[in-house]
């Protein structure tokens, strides 16, 4: 279970992007964060696993304090829990199997890895990371040859090596052409439906947190403004977050 | 596994595979459909053999004896390659990838080892030599800047002495002696002297006939500023109409116009292989030593160099505005005038300013060979052991250089950014008009001074010297006789070789350095800035320095010959790959970094898997780039003691033997285009 306690962060600049943040996450829920640009998601989604340190407030992951880890447990914590970036973060020049194998880094020790010296049940289990996004073909070309989506589909695999208890989803669509958006989306559903992955995943349109999503929370200027099941925003609910000028689009 | 590799190649038998490569290097490779790497592993069997036999039988480079015959080991090493091969087909078989670091060893191995030899590397002078060094590197540290009197005696003031006359001044202690710039300096820079009135102002009656008024006499580093302005003022005025006759686009739709293309390009290309320098030696044949001379082979290389960029850009104008403003109703001048100039302008200016830069740095050379300018000044005071000179000379070019490099930049930046519109519906303001005449005005003055200083002749380029008919005719009839030819190929492949090895030391220096002058990584702490500025900075002063220059100092270390030529080059190759290698390192996505951090890697794993993927092909690839410029470099390092071909060059052109001097030109010419158009192809496929 993931619990986020008055969670706040401002940044060296001034800007405040996170003020007194609470929720939870109970195993197996898939979370949609909703909010406009700059409302704060990716400071949340990284405050998690501490690629942003926050400024104040706890967050707890299974009753471990992650605020509090040391860089050893931190290492810990964050290969319990993947990530999936909106511009996906692969390392472009080098082969697909390659990326997926960094998503295993944290289990092997420093000076094997570095010298690409894996065991062959770690490559087994990358090949089949590979064949459960439908990639296994492609293991040995370069990942810039790939599609976006299937970049993407890479991004998911590199999660899976990890073993993840949760993942963290940055607008894993939001660069991706609309209708390849319910493929993406469709292998976290499973992902969470099928192996009881924790899904926490921030996204733009509302008809993909209706279709997916089982608890949402919602973020303006870094504040909870909702917090509740998709199908409760209504249309008050729906300017609350956007704000007045927004009007409801939807994707294929 | 197994049945995709059945399914890939039905008709090959897997066993002839095997069998073909271990016959034919790089034949497996062909069959199993990888054409690309069997041609390059063919090439390379067929290139290392033929390098280790010359090696040998040339120069006995790696010989042993083996029950009393004599042989070279590196075959070893080809063989070891050979075998690499055999198993590389082997494991394509099994559709595995097998890694090619085994093969690159090998030929490195090869390489290296021929290259280390016909360098002719001596270490040991390195060090043997080294107190000889020290004192030379005492007296560039210490450059003649600065004259101090002592009681009617006139000595160099050095760091120290100014240090102290300055704080006796400033504590108001009487000083040692009085100071003044020293006449090196004055050399350099320039000085006023009393000289007969010229006709100009005898005729406006500012002076008497036959007086003497005080007249700034240019030194050599303004005589050099002045050469490289000209050349770039002429170059581009010149490449403009011929980059039209160069512009795929224009002269296609001209009848007969793509044979003009073709030669247009043809020729320079040619024009461009060959360096300013060896220009530089063509040229005084024609006009005479002299400033003038070094102003036309700054001005021919910097056209077709000019011209080619410019006919690119003609060729790759947006055809949207053209189509646009043609609709419009507008005829074909008006046309060229609103769709066509605008776009071609600012990048025409953006290249000339470039253009100026390099023009520059070939000005502050080309002195070694046409006489002249501050290069001229070099060889002089070098020649008389003037050490402490000859290092106020490279201080000079240092400064001078650094700041038209920076002017260049800026001006370009400012040039290609998309400027605000200025208002054109109102009339000029009269302080534009008025700023505008002044820019005039000034430009017209400059113009005027650099052609009377670098002494602008075009009389004498009607009037060639005598010589040079026959260096025509000697260059359209070279000699290829079989002993000629041999000379040539071999001094090119020393220059190849050097060029190489100059590479791989300037990289490998660099390589520590440039992630000193990375900023993303140097950390935000005041010492961190300090070491950022300080490498930025030694990379920068370092840079702005020509090998040639540097040569001096390497020969009076290592000895003449082509070992000196070597480090010098290795100078330039350090600070500019130590440049290039800081800015890729700048340059790499924060993204995968992200990442693998998120996956719980440490930071040795993270730059593992995140930062050395980002880094090498640009690496690899600014390799080749300097590889490619220090091939160039190298024909002329010669013409300074830095052995290869330049010196073979300016033997056969001192001895007025230009058919053979046409060999080398001819040589250069294929061979600086092969490694440009290889260079290019590789970077292609690694970027």
């Amino acid at each position: 279970m993931l619990k986020v306690e008055n969670l706040t962060k401002v940044y060296p600049n001034g800007t405040q992007a996170l003020k007194n943040v609470s929720f939870e996450v109970k195993d197996g829920e898939f979370l949609a964060v909703i909010g406009l640009s700059g409302s704060g998601k990716s400071t949340l989604l990284r405050c998690i696993n501490r690629l942003i340190e926050p400024t104040s407030g706890k967050i707890f992951w299974n009753d471990q304090d992650v605020t509090a880890a040391s860089s050893a447990d931190i290492r810990n914590v964050r290969r319990q829990i993947g990530m999936v970036f909106q511009q996906f973060n692969l390392v472009k020049r080098s082969t697909v199997f390659t990326n997926v194998m960094s998503g295993r880094l944290g289990y092997t020790n420093t000076l094997s890895s570095s010298l690409h010296l894996f065991s062959a049940e770690d490559r087994q289990r990358a090949l089949s990371s590979l064949e459960q996004v439908g990639l296994a073909d492609k293991a040995h070309v370069r990942a810039d040859s790939l599609s976006g989506g299937q970049q993407q589909r890479v991004g998911i695999a590199r999660a899976l090596m990890q073993d993840p208890k949760l993942i963290l989803a940055d607008e894993p669509v939001a660069s991706l052409d609309p209708v390849l958006a319910h493929s993406i989306l469709k292998y976290l559903e499973q992902l969470n439906k099928e192996r009881g992955i924790t899904v926490l995943c921030s996204l733009h349109f509302l008809d993909l947190v209706h279709r997916y999503a089982t608890s949402a929370i919602a973020l303006k200027d870094g504040e909870i403004v909702f917090q509740g099941l998709p199908k409760q925003i209504d249309d008050a609910q729906f300017k609350a977050i956007y704000g007045q000028e927004a009007e409801r689009v939807s994707v294929v | 596994m197994t049945t995709s590799q059945s399914t890939r190649t039905p008709s090959v038998n897997p066993a002839l595979t095997v069998l073909s490569s271990l016959i034919l290097p790089g034949l497996g490779q062909v069959l199993l459909k990888k054409r690309g790497r069997g041609l390059m592993i063919f090439l390379a069997t067929a290139v290392l053999a033929f390098l280790i036999n010359w090696s040998f039988v040339h120069q006995n480079i790696a010989k042993v004896t083996l029950g009393g015959m004599a042989t070279s080991w590196l075959w070893l090493a080809l063989i070891l390659f050979w075998v690499w091969n055999v198993l590389d087909v082997s494991a394509l078989r099994a559709d595995k990838a097998f890694s090619i670091l085994p093969g690159i060893v090998c030929t490195a191995v090869i390489l290296y080892v021929i290259a280390w030899n016909v360098t002719d590397v001596k270490l040991g002078r390195l060090i043997e030599r080294f107190n000889d060094a020290r004192s030379v590197a005492a007296n560039l540290l210490n450059p003649d800047m600065i004259t101090i009197s002592v009681n009617g005696q006139d000595q160099i003031c050095s760091w120290g002495c100014i240090q102290t006359y300055v704080s006796d001044k400033l504590a108001g202690r009487p000083t040692a002696g009085t100071i003044r710039p020293s006449d090196n300096l004055l050399d350099i820079f320039g000085r006023v002297k009393p000289l007969p009135a010229p006709k100009w102002q005898v005729n406006l009656g500012l002076a008497a006939p036959d007086s003497k008024v005080n007249t700034f006499v240019a030194g050599s580093m303004i005589e050099t500023i002045a050469m490289g302005l000209m050349a770039t003022l002429f170059s581009t005025i010149l490449a403009i109409p011929i980059s039209f006759f160069a512009a795929r686009n224009i002269m296609s739709r001209l009848p007969g116009g793509m044979a003009i293309y073709y030669a247009a390009r043809g020729i320079l290309n040619v024009v461009r292989a060959i360096d300013t320098i060896v220009w530089g030696l063509i040229v005084i044949v024609w006009v005479g030593l002299g400033t003038f001379a070094g102003v036309v082979a700054l001005t021919i290389h910097s056209v077709a160099a000019l011209g080619k960029l410019f006919s690119e850009e003609i060729e790759h104008i947006d055809p949207g505005p053209v189509e646009a403003v043609t609709a419009s109703g507008a005829n074909l001048a008006q046309t060229i005038r609103f769709a066509v100039i605008p776009q071609l302008v600012p990048s025409f200016l953006a290249y000339s300013l470039l253009r100026w830069d390099i023009n520059m740095r070939s000005a502050t050379v080309i002195g070694f060979v046409a006489g002249g300018g501050i290069g001229f000044f070099v060889i002089e005071t070098v020649r008389m052991g003037g050490y402490q000179q000859y290092a106020t000379a490279l201080w000079a070019v240092a400064v001078v250089i650094m700041l038209v490099d920076y002017i260049s930049e800026k001006w370009r930046e400012s040039i290609l950014k998309d400027q605000p519109q200025k208002d054109e519906t109102k009339k000029r303001p009269f302080a534009n008009t008025l700023r505008t005449a002044f820019y005039v005005i000034l430009g017209t003055a400059v113009f005027a001074y650099g052609w009377n200083i670098t002494e602008i002749s075009i009389r004498s380029m009607l009037n060639p010297g005598k010589n040079f008919g026959q260096l025509i005719l000697d260059f359209i009839s070279i000699d290829l006789s079989q002993q000629v030819v041999q000379v040539v190929f071999q001094q090119m492949l020393v220059t190849i070789f050097q060029a190489m090895l100059a590479t791989t030391l300037g990289a490998l220096i660099a390589l520590p350095f440039s992630f000193l002058a990375a900023k993303n990584l140097t950390g935000r702490s005041l010492l961190s800035a300090w070491i950022y500025y300080l490498t930025r900075g030694m990379f920068n002063i370092l840079r702005s320095i020509e090998a040639l220059l540097y040569v001096v100092i390497f020969i009076f270390w290592v000895g003449i010959g082509p070992f000196a030529g070597m480090l010098a080059l290795a100078v330039t190759s350090f600070a500019l790959i130590g440049k290039l290698f800081s800015e890729s390192i700048e340059n790499i996505e924060l993204g995968p970094i992200e990442a693998v951090n998120a996956t719980g890697a440490d930071r040795l794993q993270t730059i593992a898997y995140a930062v050395i993927p980002q880094i090498i092909p640009p690496f690899v690839s600014y390799l080749l780039y300097q590889w490619d410029i220090n091939v160039r470099m190298a024909t002329i390092i010669g013409f300074a003691g830095g052995g290869g071909i330049g010196l073979t060059l300016t033997t056969f052109f001192g001895s007025l033997q230009y058919h053979k001097a046409g060999t080398v030109v001819a040589f250069i010419v294929i061979v600086v285009a092969l490694m440009d158009f290889a260079s290019a192809k590789l970077r292609e496929e690694l970027i």
